[in-house]
């Protein structure tokens, strides 16, 4: 397992607390009606927070899913 | 705080817990400064269940003028909201032929969102932040120098501030400051891609700059003060009254200072009082020399005495008739602090750094917010006063009868049925413990509206008698309907226990209402016994939830009352 997926999982749970957490490893702009604009800069900030490190926000229309962050923070994120 | 933290407050809250709702107006996408300020609120008001509104990007003052069913506003203002090229997100021109057009535009703007603050109505609390970001390099002159378009703008944000302060609270930007250090509050990168100019960290810090003024935590009441390396540098039991300092000199400024300021307090009606290991005659002979800065007679009581501390801080508390919580003792024994701290809990209990200088500045700064209050009221300049001679009313009620002493203390007490916008009532409804039906607070928007019930009544007691003025010191609210009073607030101080001023309250209601019964929304709290005693007294047995008083048991139960009762809307207060 990834072990970067336990820390994003929690993220997506701070910025989606209505989300169930077992539905956090196949959520995704389309299937998360509360994930807006405000939302994902949401997350941007607070997986920024967690993993201390600036995301490219000119990625962010490209950062849609769990799946896609998860790639994107185990690429980017200093030792992950 | 980081946002996270934030979100989960804010995710915490009780959703059915009565609203605090606040307009954040800004001129920027709110993003995480709504997030930081709620979660500030929500965190002093955790009994309460915060909610933001924003207004409309890029236009303050309109924002400002559609206000609708708020408990507060926040303000935090850039540079950018007084004209649009004093940020980054806008395409004018920032040439020197620009700047004069600038800065009448951003002057323009000053007034318009001035005149906007000073239309809100007085019972909304306002909390500002001027300016906290840098200006953009739009001046003539290197980073380094001042330009004098610059400091035209800073007159004028000058000027601003002066006019809003007597109508609204503004963040301090100097504290702002060291929580907040300038270089790290913009981010550009924020700014340009999502319309939020401040850095998480500066977000947070103006969000709680902001909680703190909309919702302020309760001064503290009373001091109580070691003396030896305390108030003065010195064991005065060792060298002798004349040769403990407190003086530049003598290298012991430390305690000049904080004689300045206890002294300070006092003059703002906090209660000073002192605990100190010590001979009584030694220390009377040190309060003798005219060089302290903290006179004697600002002191009361003084315990000074070979005992434990703890019991000095015990007969200090029932001397002043407030509770642990409320004060702050000051020592610079650890073991002195720890043995109070074991008898007195929820007392706040400071080291006095007798020779670490900046913990002594960050003493005096520590001490002041505990204690400070944004307005001072008549009832500050009177309270130690009141005090000493409710002592002197308490030592003299036990030598004589109770019933001759209250029949020979002159008492009056001024009732006002119209104090619509008497500060006072609130502020005593919001700070009173023991003595309180039921403990619920109130913003002053929610104060305000409730005399807008029907039926609505509010009265306020004064009360003085030949030993002094005790001020303001009872409120009751509620409203009447037919012969049925519905009281929802009483409060009355505890300096003002032991008179009766209870009881003339309720005959006076049931007078001039011609009632035949009272319902108390009375609800129990941990602190609210006199209250409960009080009506145990009354019904014959104690209250746990609403209950009703009838007139007969009242008077059944009445004692005699002595005192004048003199309506406020024909005489003067007392």
């Amino acid at each position: 397992m990834n072990p970067i997926a336990p820390r994003l999982t929690a993220c997506f749970q701070t910025v989606f607390p209505d989300l169930p957490a077992a539905e956090i490893p196949a959520a995704s702009q389309a299937t998360v009606a509360a994930w807006d604009s405000v939302a994902a800069i949401t997350l941007v900030n607070v997986i920024e927070e967690e993993f201390g490190f600036e995301m490219d926000l000119d990625q962010l229309a490209d950062l849609d899913s769990f799946s896609r962050i998860l790639d994107y923070v185990s690429r980017e994120a200093p030792a992950a | 705080m980081k946002l996270t933290e934030a979100l989960r407050i804010l995710q915490q809250a009780p959703k059915t817990a009565s609203l605090f709702r606040v307009a954040l107006a800004c001129g920027f996408t709110p993003l995480h400064m709504q997030t930081f300020l709620a979660a500030h609120l929500q965190q002093r008001l955790a009994d309460r269940l915060v909610t933001i509104s924003t207004g409309l990007y890029g236009d303050v003052p309109v924002t400002l003028t559609s206000l609708a069913n708020v408990d507060g506003v926040a303000l935090p203002l850039e540079w950018a909201d007084l004209d649009p090229r004093l940020g980054y997100r806008g395409a004018g021109d920032w040439g020197p032929a620009a700047l004069p057009d600038i800065l009448a535009g951003a002057m323009a703007m000053l007034d318009r969102i001035a005149a906007a603050l000073e239309r809100i109505p007085p019972a909304i609390p306002i909390a500002v932040c001027r300016p906290t970001l840098p200006l953009p390099p739009i001046f003539h002159t290197a980073g380094w120098q001042a330009a004098e378009a610059e400091l035209e703008l800073e007159r004028k944000l000058a000027e601003f501030a002066s006019r809003i302060g007597r109508r609204c609270s503004l963040v301090n930007a100097t504290r702002l400051g060291e929580d907040s250090p300038p270089a790290g509050r913009l981010d550009l990168r924020s700014d340009l891609l999502t319309g939020l100019p401040y850095t998480l960290p500066h977000a947070a810090a103006v969000g709680r700059a902001l909680a703190h003024l909309l919702a302020p935590p309760a001064p503290k009441k009373g001091l109580i003060t070691d003396l030896d390396d305390t108030l003065w540098h010195g064991l005065v039991g060792e060298v002798g009254a004349e040769n403990v300092s407190w003086d530049l000199a003598s290298h012991s400024q430390l305690h000049g200072l904080y004689q300045k300021l206890l002294a300070s307090l006092a003059g703002e009606g906090v209660l000073v009082g002192v605990a100190s290991k010590n001979d009584a005659p030694v220390v009377e002979r040190t309060f003798e020399r005219e060089d302290l800065l903290l006179p004697r007679d600002r002191i009361f009581p003084l315990e000074a005495h070979w005992s434990a501390k703890s019991g000095s801080v015990e007969r200090i508390l029932r001397t002043w008739n407030i509770a642990a919580d409320s004060v702050v003792f000051v020592d610079d024994s650890a073991m002195e602090l720890a043995e109070v701290a074991a008898a007195h809990p929820g007392i706040e209990c400071l080291l006095f750094p007798k020779s670490d200088y900046a913990a002594g500045y960050a003493l005096l700064r520590r001490l002041r917010d505990l204690f400070g209050k944004p307005r001072l009221s008549e009832e500050d300049a009177i309270r130690l006063e009141s005090i000493r001679q409710g002592s002197g009313f308490q030592a003299v009620e036990g030598e004589a009868s109770a019933e001759t002493f209250l029949e020979q203390a002159e008492a009056a007490i001024t009732f006002d049925f119209s104090p619509a916008s008497d500060p006072r009532a609130l502020e005593l409804v919001n700070k009173t413990n023991q003595f309180n039906l039921n403990g619920i607070r109130y913003t002053e928007a929610e104060w305000k509206s409730r005399l807008e019930l029907p039926g609505a009544l509010r009265m306020v007691a004064g009360y003085r008698d030949k030993f002094g003025p005790l001020g303001k010191i009872a409120v009751l609210e509620g409203r009447h309907e037919g012969e049925t009073l519905f009281i929802d607030a009483w409060v009355m101080s505890c300096r003002a226990f032991s008179r009766r001023i209870e009881h003339q309250c309720l005959q006076t209601l049931f007078e001039r209402y011609a009632a035949k019964e009272i319902r108390f929304a009375f609800q129990p709290t941990p602190k609210n016994g006199p209250l409960r005693d009080f009506f145990t007294a009354l019904a014959g047995q104690p209250p746990d939830a609403p209950f009703a008083l009838e007139r007969t048991q009242f008077e059944e139960r009445l004692p005699r009352l002595y005192h004048r009762v003199i309506d406020a809307s024909t005489s003067s207060n007392p």
